[in-house]
């Protein structure tokens, strides 16, 4: 028998008491797992979103909500002949209803511009010239407004036909809906202007290039702002709040599983108070008392943090194929999220377990024991 | 009696002066100032009615609860003053008590592993241990039973050999016997004097039954939290 056999003991002596602390820390942790794992699986779909597209560059600007607010299309002009520039492509790019999907991506790119040039046509064609009234779905897109070739698209005011059916080889470009900038600011009453330019840079410039680069444009644009594609997620607003949305929710759960697990275990030391009692008559110091308690309620954690895993696991899956997500990301279940989930699972049954810990090591043994 | 004889030039382990306990901040007074001395390899029985203050006395030997006033020191320190009671609880002494107190959950070979956590055996040794001391007090078979699954008599041994886990000097029971019938009793009673006499353990013996008395070494009378007596042996005369 070593303290851990006494540890156990404790625990599969109440089982139901037990049980139920189970659930509510693993609904806790995985709420944190869904949570987190959406929100850091859409920045990891939108990186690769970028780098698929051959993005090095995003000029944007930045003070809108989840999408940036729009401004004048003839800025390209003046952007796309900066140095080290390679080639340059105006976007105009919008989070939108679209018939019964609730949030879809729809992009409207300038027509020959390199953001085409990604797509395979799976289905049917891609529009002739950036005037057709036509569009692209993305083979997700296409699955979630389940749409064919040859039906029609209800995009804000206009009834666009779909003519093909394109795979964009990341989760995001599969999730949209493309079509031409032209089409787009027409259909969103957005003439003439765009949201994002996004650049190609000259192979082989330097991190010192970019950086210049960045500084020019902010000198023609200077509400603007010209990042690096690998960083445009870590500031973007959108994915800011999207961030602390999923942790402050997080963190709710967290504190849930905290009183909880802290409730589970002061009622453990309450009724064995007597117990305790016995334990410090035989000669056991009140240290290893506390840590008796403290290891109780870590593995009380432990174990919710796994189930709670396991849970979140099963949910984001579910998640996944639900059409408000489905292809707009693909959720991040790695090592890193889980390892880091169980550790906080820990954490709330450790520090759950302080003040229990500490009443039980302030027990007087006579009267714990008669009392 | 050649024994108490010696035990009167023995060292002393326990000296109690002016030992007073009161609870509820002086609405009970279980103590009024008991002296006593305890010396090694005694056999004290301490006596008395109902609520005279033998088991506080017992607690405050055992630093379960701290005295109110007085001197109390085991082996010349001062077990109020100790800073930590627990390795004094652990290695000095061994509890028994009337109600058994041994933890439900655990079997009767873990019980008696229990206090070994404070010492510093290994894990294989604690059990081997156990195991030994089971066997010792006539449990050897029952091992893996759980106390709720043992007679009242089979329970006191376990805790006797839960008291022993650590090889103390000075046994404390209090009322060892009052809850068993008179057949255990006397079998328990045959083992505590066992470990007396084999072990030589200081025995200190708090009871109602005057008859396990007359086989102590000494005999502690007590009244309303005071020594009234204190003899080598009880006159036959005493005797019920
Ligand atoms: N924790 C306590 N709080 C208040 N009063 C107490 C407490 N413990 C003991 N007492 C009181 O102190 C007195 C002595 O109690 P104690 O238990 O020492 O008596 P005792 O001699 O062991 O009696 P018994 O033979 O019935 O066991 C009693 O009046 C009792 O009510
Ligand atoms: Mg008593």
């Amino acid at each position: 028998m070593t303290l851990f056999t006494i540890v156990v003991r404790g625990l599969i002596r109440r089982p139901v008491r037990t049980g139920l602390t189970l659930v509510g820390i693993s609904i806790g942790i995985a709420a944190v797992i869904a949570l987190v794992g959406m929100a850091w699986g859409y920045e990891k779909s939108m990186v690769r979103h970028l780098d698929v597209m051959g993005i090095d560059v995003v000029v944007s600007n930045m003070s809108g909500g989840i999408m940036p607010k729009v401004y004048d299309a003839s800025l390209e002009e003046k952007i796309g002949k900066l140095p080290r520039v390679k080639e340059s492509t105006s976007v105009l790019m919008q989070m939108l209803s679209v018939e019964d999907a609730p949030m879809m991506m729809v992009s409207g790119r300038e027509w020959a511009g390199f953001t085409w040039s990604q797509l395979k046509v799976v289905e049917g064609r891609m529009p002739k010239d950036g005037s057709e009234n036509a569009l692209v779905l993305g083979r997700l897109a296409a699955e979630v407004l389940k749409k064919k070739v040859g039906d029609t698209v209800q995009i804000d005011a206009m009834e666009i036909p779909v003519v093909g059916i394109v795979d964009g080889n990341a989760v995001v470009e599969n999730g949209a809906i493309i079509l031409s900038l032209s089409v787009m600011q027409e259909a969103t009453g957005n003439q003439g202007k765009v949201n994002f330019i996004d650049l190609q840079l000259v192979p082989d410039t330097t991190k010192a290039q970019t950086d210049e680069l960045c500084k020019q444009i902010k000198e023609i644009f200077p509400e603007g702002r010209a990042m690096v594609a690998s960083e445009v997620v870590g500031t973007s607003q959108g994915f800011r709040i999207a961030r602390a949305m999923s942790w402050s929710t997080s963190l709710l759960a967290i504190i849930v599983g905290v009183l909880g697990v802290m409730n589970t275990m002061l009622m453990t030391v309450f009724e064995r108070t007597h117990e305790i009692g016995i334990l410090l008559a035989v000669g056991w110091k009140r240290r290893r008392i506390v840590y008796m308690v403290l290891w109780e309620s870590a593995l009380l954690g432990f174990l919710g943090g796994v189930a709670g895993v396991t849970l979140g696991a099963i949910g984001l899956k579910i998640l996944e194929t639900t059409p408000a997500i489905r292809g707009l990301l693909e959720p991040d279940l790695g090592p890193q999220l889980i390892f880091i989930s169980v550790g906080i699972a820990v954490v709330v049954g450790v520090v759950s377990g302080l003040y229990p810990a500490w009443r039980s090591s302030r027990l007087s043994p006579s009267l714990a024991m008669n009392g | 009696m050649t024994e108490t004889l010696k035990a009167g030039s023995n060292e002393l382990v326990y000296e109690a002066i002016g030992l007073k306990k009161q609870f509820d901040g002086g609405k009970v007074i279980a103590l009024r100032g008991v002296d006593l001395q305890i010396r090694q390899g005694e056999f004290v029985a301490i006596i008395g009615s109902s609520g005279c203050g033998k088991s506080t006395l017992l607690q405050m030997l055992g630093s379960l609860d701290k005295p109110s006033e007085g001197v109390l020191n085991y082996r010349g320190k001062s077990i109020p003053d100790m800073p930590d009671p627990s390795d004094y609880r652990a290695h000095e002494i061994g509890f028994v008590f009337q109600a058994f107190h041994l933890l439900p959950t655990f079997t009767v070979v873990e019980n008696v592993q229990i206090p070994m956590f404070e010492g510093a055996l290994s894990r294989s040794q604690r059990k081997e241990r156990a195991v030994e001391l089971l066997e010792s007090v006539g449990l050897g078979h029952r091992l893996n039973h759980f106390p709720s699954e043992l007679s009242g008599g089979e329970r006191q041994r376990v805790a006797i050999a839960r008291g022993l886990a650590n090889k103390p000097s000075v046994v404390l029971a209090d009322e060892p016997t009052g809850n068993l019938d008179s057949q255990s009793a006397k079998s328990i009673i045959e083992l505590l004097l066992q470990l007396h006499r084999d072990l030589g353990v200081t025995l200190v013996l708090v009871t109602h039954d005057l008859t396990i008395a007359e086989r102590a070494t000494r005999t502690v009378r007590m009244k309303d939290g005071l020594v009234i007596s204190d003899q080598l042996s009880i006159p036959p005369t005493d005797s019920p």
